[in-house]
């Protein structure tokens, strides 16, 4: 049997007994810092300080691979197609047919790159060492719906199992002569097709399973407010991780306010924090490509 | 004192499968009523209704199906009707059977206190209630588990003990163990029988195990034509063996052998449990003194006499298989398969089973060794090409299922193959007639019962007229008729010189239909041999969690009174029984007894 791979590591180290709310300070904290100090040594920084959480928290190296695989193509991806297309006004390092590649747009697309990469790595850190319930009970606590925190997490459950479906449902089908193999692109992508609708209707039968188990747990009983089998408490630790994560951020802000004559947000423009429209220029300037890329990995 | 469970004349139908259709009834006049602490097993076919009346139970028939429902559904006081399912979930606890879609969390202590939290339990009184619930399914050191990694037969006690979190007095469960290995059924019917007499709770369950609901029932429902046919203690249920028969319900098989004696020897014989049955026999053995026999067995059917047996058509090198995550599931295995065999692969779960067969058509590649299939090396061969010669029938038929009509479903093999229209149409039609879908060919299969669409996952493979034919696990959740039906039609296949791997927990199977069994355990062939001569060595059954068929444990027993051991059906059983009983001893007791004593004529 295959061992199903979830993304939660189970150990027992102390990040992984880390009040979630914590963790989701961690979370917010360095999506925050990397998006207000947009510079390679800050997303770099943050690679290397997630690394070392990582290896705190035992994560086992071959996981941690995995995490950087996935992230790979979509670095290149960025990286390229931002350099051959942001162009600006910077020194030209050579040009491409009709593109030229500048100095600014290669600085910007190792940013991008680097960054991606710092997103997916703290996203990473939180889900290897949350469990899904501690997770829910995070948001709990933080006010968001129930629905909503129960949805996620059983997106993130259900994640593996449908991967392993789709894994599954393929097998079936190649079983029955479909041929997934050496082909044009356009073909393979044609003949993915009947993949495509068995794993649909078989991913509606599994949730309208789940609906009906979800009722039969009695959720959603009328007149009944949820109780909580494992409440959460701030211990010593996680306020001490608290007021570390505070301390950071009120020096990071620290070492702008001598530098409030701040310079248009760029690429390798040293440590500002930009001002609302410089974070508007960043958020904004990025090729809409990249930007979509990026928001859908962070969701994932 | 009220009974807790009064179902009053229930009538549904499910609202229509097409826009244009009609509504399908189901059931039409249901009533019944479960008292507290009894343990009520309700047998039907596959389509019955077995799922909609357990369904109903807690309200999800109707609430969340539609459909129209007439009638009254009432559990621990509680109208169906007036209370939704998720306030019915105080009362009636409900386990499905796909483990994968009902638990939801990731640690087994927060699956198990999931409901409480969800019904406002207070903190410590969850904690209490965890513990209970997890010592009564005997998973009490399991709380801080994964769900997602543990057994088939421990996910279906964790979702028990979640159901009693909750404080259930009822547990309404449907077809729980059939995917389960035997040690995981052995498992959950142990405890729900525990759970009725150490603490009252009323068990309702949907099932097919006739085996075990003998032993374990206290009363058996039959479901036929959208009402109870037939309702009491499984011995008293079970004599009706002639309707049962004819509904395709199907009966234990120690019962159908007290049926075949009856019907051969014209005395009556009716065995209610393996001591039963035990003690009749051998009393009359004692009373009559019986030769002794080595019984009329057929010989084992001689491969190496047939001059193709020479061209294997499957060789297994040395195997090796290891998964992207470094589980080892096979190692060093080695098998030879001739054209023609019906050979049974198995093995408790995890033993490697479907990992071997996935080989046999390319789906996986050798990490060490090689495969051949009719001299092709599966490490170069392509798995389309490979699907012309093997036929795979996947455990679970919603895995292939896509087309938007069953016809199309069925003609996507011979499609593939780039066969002449004409031939394909030939062998669609065939398929159809086979299995008797011809009514059904142009509605969707993904609507279609589940019976049925284990039929079409069959027919489509068969279409595709492959040399040889790997079936997964195919009858879990079917009935006897279903099974019987499904069988004969592989039996067929193979009798056209066709080769049938069938991977199986289902003894009965194996003692019917194979040649050939191999075990598996731990990626490893334990054992590789006819059925007879397994059932010789019961050392190995054990290892690999298997359990004679009682046919073959009742003629062992009876080895001391001179019974031939190693039986494989009731016909044998009977047939060895008829010869041992000697004809002029009978004649002589025959003066003394009641008249209708059995014949000589069928001995031999």
């Amino acid at each position: 049997m295959r061992a199903d791979f979830n993304l939660y590591v189970r150990r027992d180290t102390w990040l992984h007994r880390l009040d979630p709310r914590v963790k989701l300070a961690f979370v917010v904290e360095a999506t925050a810092l990397l998006f207000l100090w947009p510079s390679v040594r800050t997303a770099v920084g943050m690679i290397a300080c997630c690394s070392i959480v990582l290896w705190l928290a035992q994560i086992p190296a071959p996981q941690i691979a995995r995490a950087w695989r996935t992230m790979a193509p979509l670095m290149v991806m960025v990286f390229v197609l931002t350099a051959l297309f942001a162009g600006g006004p910077s020194r030209v390092l050579f040009p491409i047919g009709p593109l030229k590649v500048t100095l600014g747009a290669v600085q910007q697309g190792a940013l991008l790159a680097t960054r991606l990469l710092a997103l997916a790595l703290i996203f990473f850190f939180w889900l290897f060492t949350t469990d899904q319930a501690a997770m829910v009970r995070g948001f709990l606590a933080l006010r968001i719906p129930y629905d909503w925190g129960l949805t996620l997490a059983l997106a993130l459950r259900y994640l593996p199992i449908f991967a392993g479906l789709f894994q599954q449902v393929r097998e079936a089908q190649q079983a029955r002569g479909l041929d997934l193999e050496q082909r044009s692109f356009w073909q393979r992508l044609n003949a993915y097709r009947p993949v495509l609708i068995a794993m649909v209707i078989s991913a509606l039968r599994h949730s309208e399973h789940l609906g009906w188990a979800l009722e039969a747990r009695a959720l959603g009983a009328r007149g009944v407010r949820r109780s909580v089998f494992r409440p959460l408490h701030l211990r010593r630790g996680d306020v001490a991780v608290l007021i570390l994560l505070l301390l950071t951020l009120t020096l990071k802000f620290g070492r702008r306010t001598g530098k409030l004559n701040a310079q248009r947000v760029g690429v390798g423009q040293g440590w500002q924090c930009p001002t609302p429209a410089q974070l508007y220029n960043v958020l904004f300037r990025t090729p809409r490509h990249v930007l979509l890329l990026t928001q859908d990995y962070a969701i994932i | 004192m009220t009974a807790d469970i009064i179902v009053h004349n229930l009538h549904y139908s499910y609202p229509p499968l097409t826009p244009d259709g009609d509504p399908a009834p189901v059931l039409k006049g249901v009533s019944l009523e479960v008292q507290q602490g009894e343990f009520v097993a309700l047998l039907g076919r596959v389509g019955a209704g077995k799922t909609t009346l357990c369904m109903a139970l807690n309200g999800l028939v109707p609430h969340s199906t539609g459909g129209i429902f007439r009638g009254e559904v009432t559990v621990l006081g509680l109208d169906t009707k007036q209370h939704p399912v998720a306030d019915m979930a105080r009362s009636v606890g409900m386990v499905f059977q796909d483990p994968e879609s009902q638990l939801v969390q990731m640690r087994v202590e927060d699956e198990v206190a999931f409901g409480p939290e969800n019904l406002g339990v207070p903190t410590a009184e969850i904690e209490k209630r965890v513990t209970w619930a997890l010592k009564a399914v005997g998973l009490a050191d399991y709380r801080d588990r994964s769900p997602l990694l543990l057994s088939g037969g421990e996910k279906q006690r964790v979702a028990i003990a979640a159901m009693l979190a909750m404080h259930s007095r009822v547990l309404v469960l449907d077809e729980p163990t059939a995917n389960l290995d035997p040690v995981g059924k052995a498992a959950v019917f142990n405890v729900l029988s525990g759970l009725c007499r150490e603490h009252r709770i009323t068990v309702f369950m949907a099932t097919q195990e006739l085996e075990r609901i003998a032993r374990f029932a206290d009363r058996v429902l039959v479901l036929h034509k959208g009402q109870i046919a037939l309702d009491g203690p499984p011995a008293e249920v079970f004599q009706h063996v002639t309707e049962l028969q004819a509904w395709g319900v199907g009966v234990p098989q120690l019962v159908e052998l007290g049926h075949v004696l009856t019907q051969r020897t014209r005395r009556s014989y009716h065995f209610t449990s393996m001591s039963d049955a035990y003690k009749q026999l051998r009393r009359q053995a004692r009373k009559v003194r019986m030769r002794k026999s080595q019984g009329p067995f057929p010989p084992p059917p001689n491969h190496s006499a047939n001059p193709l047996a020479a061209l294997s058509q499957i060789v297994v090198e040395n195997l090796s298989y290891t998964y992207a995550d470094g589980t080892t599931a096979l190692q060093e295995v080695n098998l030879i398969l001739p054209p023609g065999e019906f050979v049974a692969i198995l093995g408790p779960n995890g033993s490697g089973k479907t990992t071997l067969a996935k080989h046999f058509d390319g789906l996986l590649k050798p990490t060490k060794g090689r495969v051949l299939v009719e001299r092709r090396d599966t490490r170069t061969a392509r798995v389309a090409e490979l699907a012309r010669l093997v036929g795979y029938v996947f455990q679970n038929p919603d895995h292939q299922i896509f087309a938007p009509t069953v016809r199309e479903e069925i003609a996507f093999g011979p499609r593939m193959q780039e066969l002449p229209a004409s031939i394909a149409g030939q062998r669609v039609d065939d398929a159809l007639a086979r299995f008797g879908l011809t009514p059904y060919a142009d509605l969707p299969p993904a609507l279609l019962g589940f019976g049925q669409r284990r039929q079409i996952a069959l027919a489509a493979v068969i279409a595709t007229q492959p040399k040889v034919l790997i079936l997964d696990e195919p009858t879990g959740g079917l009935d006897g008729r279903s099974r019987q039906e499904l069988l004969d039609v592989v039996a067929g296949f193979n009798a056209l010189g066709r080769t049938v791997i069938l991977i199986t927990h289902d003894m009965r199977l194996v003692a019917e239909y194979a040649h050939r069994a191999v075990v598996l355990l731990n990626g490893r062939i334990l054992f590789d041999g006819s059925p007879r001569a397994l059932f010789h060595q019961p050392e190995f059954l054990d290892q690999a969690g298997l359990a004679l068929p009682p046919i073959t444990r009742l003629a062992d027993r009876l080895a001391p009174e001179g019974m031939a051991p190693g039986v494989l059906s009731s016909a044998e059983f009977a047939a060895a029984w008829q010869a041992r009983l000697p004809v002029k001893h009978k004649r002589k007791k025959k003066a003394r007894r009641a008249p209708g004593k059995e014949s000589p004529d069928h001995a031999g």
